[in-house]
């Protein structure tokens, strides 16, 4: 919506410039979101007469012209266009002015000759070149030869009223219109409404009823179809005045029936539309659902589907138009229309919203029937069209309307009391203040003594309650005279939930471990799961699509976080960013069924990737590339950290993961996490070439093994007693095999026990390997003997030997 | 004798002087006090002596053997403190080389700022609270006052699933859920971060995806005014004591009255910048008393109790908070932004 300044005084007077009314309109609920001044850096260009041309000695393009100005003294301008001649009237862009294209005007030597300024073309007035006849659109902009010479051409172009441009809420409908604003205007100013007199007058003899009739037969989406019916009408353009005020609000003037229509749709908020009545086949109208599939031939000349709950105005034979939205090809208005007949109903905002989004075609007219118009004002606008042009001398008023309604519209009241008002906004409004703030806004009141009656005018759908009354008062009171306090009530204690807590400590100990954490879409794409090698009937796979993605790159909700961090990594290794420490926390959407009837489970996953050197880069650091190790280790103490401990380590697999370099751990049967290094396709892949090592767990899985509290043990009184052992086995046999049988056979006295070498090669024998071990005993009771130890550390040994087919190194 | 002492002396004095470092200077203590040293040698002829003789010359030689140790005492200190000297100087390192360091990762930028809004609003006495983000339209837009065809969708179109689950478009359909699941009219005082979802381009203000706070607070006699001392005192907290606030009647389906509430603009203090396009202000919040309606359909009773609610963009206040131009940057999770924090 957008309304020139000039309309707005046509019924309300005010002093406050374009600016400041912007602010007190948008500070009162009316958000103005632009002020345009379509004069803009016209200010010092002014109409001036060529009274000579002289051609320049020193250029054969370049002229010089001697332009009265308005002033007792004329002025040289050289130019360089060639459409110019003596005796014209042109606009001159005087030293000083700064046009709206950016450029700034001064006195300046054109090959030797001064000169005082330029003269303009369209383009550089920022004129709609559009509405120019072709001559115009190019050289200097000529002006009529009766022109004034010396005044602003500004206003000689009518550009000097600036248009306020609304972004108006959806609650608002009836601020899509003069009138509505002008109320607003009233209520913030306190200034008088001067509304105009409509009133027509029935000049034509002929009854519209006796020849022309109407008809709901779809009452939920018409509720009020009422039409008058014009005789002799005379098709031309509309007065200079409403052109102007239909350019203001960025309509395009078309013919005086037409423009009428916009006119009061645009002041009084009601769409209309224009029949020519020889064209409706029966002279009827009917109102009604259109039948699936049925044609219509709409007024740009296009033919459409009708689907069958749209609404269609349709005259004995055929569709005549997409009702609110587009009237029919044959039923409009041309020149040889004579008869009209103007159509003012009130249609279903939510079925013409439906229509208008299905044919893609959103107008003016439809965007206020979506929001909702008055049905009561109807009538006021078929009076003011036809007065309109009854006052062009554009046709003669037939007597009588049409008008089916069976419904009239219920008049809404809301009592109030002023304490409830003053309770729910925090403010000591006096009565008397209230009642003339409503009152102003044409809400008219009755004081009860107990309470307040307000009367809601038909045009405020928006206002069934006591909260909406305290809205009326309290934006036009103001929001900024409102108080700012502190809840009285009972103090709460402010908590977040044991997983929120986790939630946040396993990402503080992930950033104190050297990772980044990560935010990524919740978006993914099939072709990842190809790229991550997730096996075809993996319940991966199975992602809830979106029907309406926003392109064709995120078509599915993801299920794996991994495919996320993938992609993060894929484009850090774009920029070139090499050494990638990263992980995130999010969610993860898990169908039920498919298609989905229900709400995806969502899971927590905790995922990242490791890849490049270890160290930072430094002259004392060891230039290494990380490896499985470093990104178990970041596991282990995670869990450790985390008071998830006794859990195993086992070699195992995942899709995306190396299968010989897969650890998976695992508590009972439940999986905890699972590290490995990135599997070789799937690096091929993402064109990734060297080893990447991603992790994955779930957190909800992870919680459910966090110690719930830690103990703390005292520290030991005596003395503990290291020892080292060293073994030789197969080469095939795990460390962790071997850990666990020294575990198992080592008594009570074990507290400690370190894996610090693993070696294969030279003085041992091909395909085994020797993994040596320091073993710490104490016991908290006494000092532990030689002899005590020697006795648990052969059973340690016996039990290598035994299940590990294990020798001793000596 | 007595003038073989002197003549000892004054030949130790000068060798124990020239002594140039403590392996010298023990050969000469050797050679002087030793047990086979020269002054020793001395003591031991003494026997030849006269027997009145002895304890005066007994008395000299300990004089010089005195003389001698406290000369010895001094030129050891004196070595021992310039081999000191020498060695420190020779274990001089260049400490302007870099240090080896410990890298430590960052949390996101995002995660930072809804960390200090969720510590903020803690201390205000709000629990955080949590829902799907793949939601019902239900929840997301009926129980919020939105029914099917209501104008107001048009401002956030959604990502649908089915017809009636979508991609939540805003965090508020916690403020139902979590109504529905308290005693009805028991206060309520949350707020609920999270990932919301609209169908918007990418570019450097939208974003698909982008991260919400919405707030709650129900209870007796909750008021406008209290709506905005709540944020008031927030909004001082994220972006300091001067900060100015400024609410502006709006129209949100499930809060009346409504406002959108700006910011003095934090980078220019209200002068008008190009980050606030020449305002002074900045648009950071959406809030509003709950609707009554809102209230009824989660089973609470708007006569009994009333309350406000509140909503804001995280990314918004991270792109202020840190002077961020481009929304784009939170999920390009470049290492070379991420390090920045």
């Amino acid at each position: 919506m957008q309304v020139s300044i000039k309309w707005l005084k046509d019924y309300i007077d005010f002093n406050e410039t374009a600016e400041k009314l912007a602010d007190m309109l948008t500070m009162a609920g009316v958000p103005v979101e632009n002020v345009i001044d379509p004069g803009e850096g016209l200010d010092k260009v002014i109409t001036g007469r060529i009274e000579k041309i002289e051609p320049h000695q020193d250029s054969d393009h370049l002229q010089i012209c001697t332009m009265n100005v308005g002033n007792s003294e004329n002025i040289i301008i050289v130019t360089g266009a060639q459409n110019v001649a003596e005796g014209q009237i042109v606009p001159v862009a005087m030293v000083g002015a700064h046009l709206p294209n950016g450029m700034k005007i001064s006195k300046g030597k054109l090959r030797g000759v001064m000169s005082y300024g330029m003269l303009c073309s369209a383009q550089e007035l920022k004129l709609d070149l559009e509405t120019l006849p072709e001559n115009q659109k190019t050289g200097i902009f000529i002006l009529p030869a009766d022109t004034t010479v010396g005044i602003n051409v500004k206003d000689h172009l009518g550009l000097n009223d600036k248009v306020l441009e609304f972004e108006l809420t959806a609650n608002r409908s009836d601020c899509f219109s003069v009138f509505g604003l002008v109320r607003e205007i009233a209520a913030l100013t306190g200034n008088k409404i001067k509304w105009p007199n409509i009133a027509v007058k029935e000049d034509e003899p002929t009854k519209i009823s006796d020849c022309f009739s109407a008809e709901i037969k779809d009452h939920d989406l018409c509720s009020r179809f009422s039409t008058r019916m014009l005789k002799n009408v005379k098709i031309g353009p509309s007065p200079e005045w409403m052109q102007q005020r239909l350019d203001g609000a960025g309509i395009r003037p078309i013919n005086n029936v037409v423009d009428v229509t916009n006119f009061v749709m645009i002041e009084l908020g009601q769409p209309m539309h224009a029949y020519d009545y020889d064209e409706i086949s029966g002279q009827k109208l009917t109102a009604r659902r259109a039948v699936e599939g049925e044609l219509l031939h709409t007024l740009d000349d296009t033919s459409r589907k009708a689907k069958k709950d749209m609404l269609v105005i349709a005259d004995s034979e055929k569709a005549a138009g997409l009702a609110g939205i587009m009237g029919g090809f044959e039923t409009e208005i041309s020149e040889k229309t004579t008869t009209v007949i103007l159509e003012s109903a009130k249609f279903y905002g939510p079925s013409i919203r439906r229509t208008a989004r299905a044919c893609g075609l959103s107008s003016e007219a439809s965007g206020r029937f979506e929001r909702g118009t008055d049905s009561e004002n109807t009538l006021r606008a078929l009076d003011r069209a036809a007065q309109l042009l009854q006052e062009m001398g554009a046709c003669n008023v037939c007597t009588g309307i049409v008008d089916v309604y069976p419904q009239p519209q219920q008049s809404i009241t809301v009592n109030f009391t002023p304490e409830q008002i003053n309770q729910h906004l925090g403010t000591a409004i006096p009565k008397q203040t209230m009642i003339d703030i409503l009152n102003k806004l044409e809400i008219k009141t009755t004081d009860n003594g107990a309470d307040i009656t307000a009367y809601i005018p038909s045009w405020r759908n928006d206002i069934s309650c006591m909260q909406d009354i305290s809205e009326e008062i309290s934006r036009i009171y103001g929001f900024d005279n409102i108080a700012a306090t502190l809840p009285s009530g009972a103090a709460l204690q402010g908590s977040q939930s044991e997983q929120q807590t986790f939630i946040d400590k396993v990402k503080d100990l992930m950033c104190s471990m050297g990772l980044y954490e990560t935010v990524s879409f919740a978006f993914t794409h099939p072709s990842m799961f190809d790229k991550l090698n997730v096996p075809a009937e993996h319940h991966i796979r199975q992602a809830v699509p979106i029907m309406n993605p926003l392109t064709d790159d995120y078509p599915l909700v993801r299920t794996c976080l991994l495919t996320s961090v993938m992609e993060n990594l894929a484009r850090n290794f774009a920029h070139k960013n090499n050494d990638v420490k990263i992980f995130e926390v999010a969610s993860v959407f898990q169908p039920v069924n498919l298609p989905v009837t229900e709400l995806p489970v969502e899971k927590t996953k905790l995922a990242g990737a490791l890849t490049g050197r270890r160290n930072q880069l430094g002259w004392n650091q060891s230039n290494d590339n990380l490896d499985f190790f470093d990104a178990k280790g970041i596991i282990e103490e995670l869990l450790e950290k985390l008071a998830i401990t006794r859990y195993t380590v086992e070699a195992g697999e995942h899709f995306a993961m190396h299968p010989g370099k897969t650890a998976v751990f695992k508590k009972g049967r439940d999986i905890i996490f699972q590290v490995g290094e990135l599997h070789p396709s799937a690096a091929v892949a993402f064109g990734i070439t060297k080893p990447v090592y991603i992790f994955s767990a779930d957190i909800e899985t992870l919680i459910k093994y966090q110690a719930k509290a830690v103990k703390s043990k005292s520290l030991p009184k005596y003395p503990a007693v290291s020892r080292d052992l060293a073994v030789i086995v197969d080469s095939t046999v795990d460390a962790g095999l071997i850990q666990k049988t020294i575990t198992k056979s080592a008594g009570q006295y074990l507290v400690n026990l370190d894996l610090f070498d693993v070696y294969e090669g030279k003085q041992i024998e091909d395909g085994k390997k020797s993994m040596a071990f320091s073993l710490m005993f104490q016991a908290n009771e006494k000092t532990l003997t030689d002899e005590e130890i020697d006795i648990h550390f052969s059973k340690i040994t016996a039990e290598l030997e035994k299940s590990c087919n294990a020798v001793l190194r000596s | 004798m007595e003038q073989q002492l002197s003549q000892i002396k004054s030949e130790a004095m000068a060798a124990i002087k020239a002594a140039e470092n403590l392996t010298v200077l023990n050969e000469q203590r050797v050679k002087y006090l030793g047990k086979k040293g020269s002054l020793t040698a001395i003591l031991r002829g003494m026997g030849k002596l006269p027997a009145e003789d002895r304890p005066r010359v007994g008395q000299l030689v300990n004089d010089v053997r005195k003389e001698l140790e406290t000369v010895l005492d001094e030129q050891q200190s004196a070595l021992k403190e310039a081999e000191l000297t020498n060695r420190l100087a020779s274990e001089k390192i260049d400490v302007t080389l870099p240090g080896r360091r410990q890298e430590i990762g960052h949390l996101h930028p995002l995660t930072l700022t809804l960390n200090k809004l969720k510590t903020i609003f803690k201390s205000m006495g709000y629990s955080i609270a949590e829902g799907p983000q793949i939601e019902t339209d239900y929840f997301n837009f009926e129980a919020l006052n939105l029914p099917k065809d209501h104008p107001a969708r048009d401002m956030q179109d959604s990502f649908y699933i089915t017809e009636d689950i979508l991609m939540r478009t805003q965090t508020s359909p916690v403020q139902a859920r979590t109504m529905q699941s308290h005693e009805p009219n028991s206060p309520i005082r949350i707020i609920a971060p999270g990932r919301v979802y609209r169908r918007d381009d990418y570019d450097a203000t939208h974003s698909p995806m982008f991260t919400q706070v919405e707030g709650l607070c129900i209870d007796k006699d909750i008021r406008f005014s209290d709506l905005k001392g709540t944020l008031t005192t927030a909004m001082r907290q994220v972006f300091g004591k001067d900060l100015e606030l400024r609410f502006r009647p709006s129209f949100f389906p499930f809060t009346e009255p409504s406002a959108e509430v700006d910011i003095s603009c934090v980078m220019c203090h209200g002068k008008g910048c190009r980050v606030c396009k020449g305002t002074g202000w900045l648009e950071v919040l959406g809030a509003g008393m709950v609707h009554p309606r809102v209230l009824e359909m989660s089973g609470y009773d708007p006569k009994q109790v009333s309350g406000f609610a509140f909503g804001m963009g995280v990314e918004r206040i991270a792109m202020l908070s840190y002077g961020i131009e481009d929304l784009r940057l939170f999920f390009d999770n470049d290492l070379r932004f991420l390090k920045q924090f």
